[in-house]
């Protein structure tokens, strides 16, 4: 846990339910980590208390791509090694890259800590055995997120992943654990 | 079917007769514990009254909140996060534990980790109460679903083992021991399973080494780890339990999805270069010894507890802390800081020039007396990433209480196994 957590208890739940993902998302591959990655490094450590989404914007992907913000559109996707979100994460560099269309993260396979946190959030995290070698950066792709099965859609090339369980399902789409958890709550208070 | 102990306690929980790696289902965790922090407990607080509406607790009881982290510089934000929280655990009739040391410990200490339990928490270094054969997960913002409903959806975790022999030398403890698995099975090795310590090495390790390496469980991308337990863990089981507990074991036979073997004997004292607790950044101590350092923190939930700072007693009984280097103690609880005062081992470290602190979380994240940019630490803390400890530009090294006790001696990396008495 990071001290610099302090300032920005009021909109964090507000600011990290995304809407949930079509059926099927359609994007590119934005880019590609290696493994062990530590997310932190999205926006760079220096400014991992922002939920600010100008800052966000301003600070996402600067040291790897100066124009990412600017090339990124929704539906695209995040491309990850072994181990993704290793580290001690923290939210906003995944609130960054969905703030600019980021739909999914695809990869070899995740960090169990990081999995939890932004599964609560709702964000599809498929582990993918072999994407990190089988796309390019800006590679058409077609996710069914549920059954986590990926098209690579210019070489027609299909990839299988492990699928998630019913209940991490649900969680998407519902477009998070607290949004569930509510629908789930008040229909039981309904039936009672 | 032979299950592990992982299997059975998630089966007690779950209120079924078995359960079988990668099924996800519902479990009725023990007890739900957090500490206050901004973001985090005031959050779920207000989403649980405001959101779902919920007022009062049918089992208040198996709810626990431990106010361990900011309670060193007392100022008024500090403050009201306290307030918030005191005013929520009063509200709701929730057991509040206050400054008496580092809660992944105090709930140790009070009887809460009882062997067989199944405890949760949104810090993944709840791991910790493994060492009592309980089973400690770290889920996240999941802890408000088990706050608002009384059990959590979870994937049951396989299980690798780890059998150990031989014993520590003099100068090695857990925290050599958990590196070096880092170091040999990468930052995923265990990854999305729970790491279970067997055989004579096991047995042959204290209380306080099977916590500290218990609690390390998330750097090796494992969800918990755990002893199964022995006479050691139920005497002090049957010290502090206020209810009844009923141990689980492992049976023979039980699947593991690997075994590894590990002489204790064997290991060389390990420290993590300033990044991160991977294999790459792991070294034995001579490939660094030398480094100079300037700051030096024996503490944390990892290490902190008694039988370190008797380590480090020994190393600097009669002796003086480097001019060039500031130490830093803080020991894990109160109850471990009332004992090594009782042992005289806090005065033998005053007198070697360290500072001894209260019992809190402040050192470990950054928050009391916080790294300059440039300076070197060496750190038994848990996490040595950029910016843990204050500056984004300091440089942490992580290592045991006695190569963090030697380095402070000497005011440069040093192998430890030179200074403790054998």
């Amino acid at each position: 846990m990071s001290a610099g957590n302090t300032q920005n208890t009021e909109n964090t739940e507000r600011t990290e339910n995304p809407l949930p993902p079509p059926d099927v998302i359609r994007g590119r591959v934005a880019w590609i980590f290696g493994d062990d990655f530590d997310v932190d490094l999205v926006i760079g450590v220096e400014n991992i208390k922002y939920y600010d989404p100008d800052v966000l914007r301003s600070v996402c992907m600067r040291r790897y791509d100066p124009e990412f913000a600017d090339t990124v559109r929704l539906g695209d996707v995040i491309v990850g090694g072994r181990n993704f979100g290793y580290g001690h994460p923290h939210y906003p560099p995944l609130v960054a890259l969905r703030n600019l269309g980021i739909t999914a993260v695809l990869a070899e396979s995740f960090s169990p800590g990081f999995w939890r946190g932004e599964t609560y959030n709702g964000m599809p995290l498929l582990a993918v055995p072999g994407i990190s070698t089988a796309v390019r950066r800006w590679d058409r792709v077609e996710v069914d997120w549920r059954r986590s099965r990926v098209r690579l859609v210019d070489t027609g090339a299909r990839l299988a992943g492990d699928p998630l369980s019913d209940r991490v399902v649900k969680v998407i789409e519902a477009g998070g654990s607290l949004n569930l958890l509510l629908a789930e709550h008040r229909a039981a208070r309904a039936a009672d | 079917m032979p299950s592990t102990i992982t299997e059975k306690i998630l089966a007690r929980a779950a209120g079924v007769d078995r359960v079988a790696p990668r099924e996800n289902r519902a479990f009725r965790p023990d007890h739900m514990i957090a500490y206050d922090f901004p973001g985090y407990t005031d959050v779920m607080f207000r989403q649980m009254h405001d959101d779902f509406g919920i007022t009062e607790l049918a089992e208040p009881e198996r709810y626990l909140v431990f106010i361990d982290h900011m309670l060193t510089r007392g100022g008024p934000r500090e403050e009201e996060v306290h307030r918030v929280t005191r005013e929520w655990c009063d509200h709701y009739g929730i057991t509040l534990h206050e400054a008496e040391g580092i809660g992944h410990q105090v709930a140790a200490e009070l009887g809460y980790a009882l062997p067989g339990r199944f405890l949760i928490h949104f810090d993944g270094h709840i791991s910790g109460l493994g060492a009592f054969g309980a089973l400690g997960w770290g889920v996240r913002r999941d802890l408000l679903e088990a706050w608002v409903t009384g059990r959590i959806f979870l994937d049951v975790p396989a299980s690798v083992r780890f059998e150990l022999t031989g014993e520590f030398r003099p100068g090695v403890d857990n925290r050599d021991l958990i590196h070096s698995i880092i170091a040999r099975l990468g930052a995923d090795g265990c990854a999305h399973q729970v790491m279970e310590f067997t055989g004579p090495g096991a047995r042959s390790m204290s209380i306080d080494r099977r916590q500290g390496l218990c609690g390390m469980a998330m750097f090796t991308g494992a969800v918990s780890a755990v002893f199964n337990p022995d006479d050691l863990s139920l005497e002090h089981a049957r010290r502090v339990a206020a209810t009844p507990f009923e141990p689980l074991y492992s049976d023979p036979g039980a699947a593991y999805t690997g075994v590894h073997e590990i002489d204790l004997s064997q290991l060389e004292p390990q420290v993590v270069l300033p990044g991160s607790a991977k294999g790459a950044n792991t070294r034995n101590v001579d490939q660094v010894a030398g480094t100079p350092v300037t700051k030096a923190f024996i503490g944390s939930c990892a290490s902190g507890r008694l039988e370190d700072i008797r380590t480090a007693a020994e190393v600097l009984r009669g002796r003086r802390v480097a001019d060039t280097v500031q130490l830093n103690v803080v020991p894990t609880s109160v109850e471990i800081h009332r004992r090594a005062e009782a042992e005289g081992l806090l005065d033998v470290l005053r007198a070697a020039g360290a500072a001894v602190a209260e019992s809190s979380c402040d050192f470990c994240f950054g928050y009391q007396r916080p790294l300059a940019p440039d300076e070197n630490c060496i750190s038994t803390g848990v996490l040595n990433i950029s910016g843990r400890m204050g500056s984004t530009e300091a440089n942490i090294f992580m290592g045991s209480a006695a190569t963090v006790a030697a380095s402070a001696l000497t005011g440069r990396i040093t192998d430890p196994r030179a200074e403790v008495p054998r």
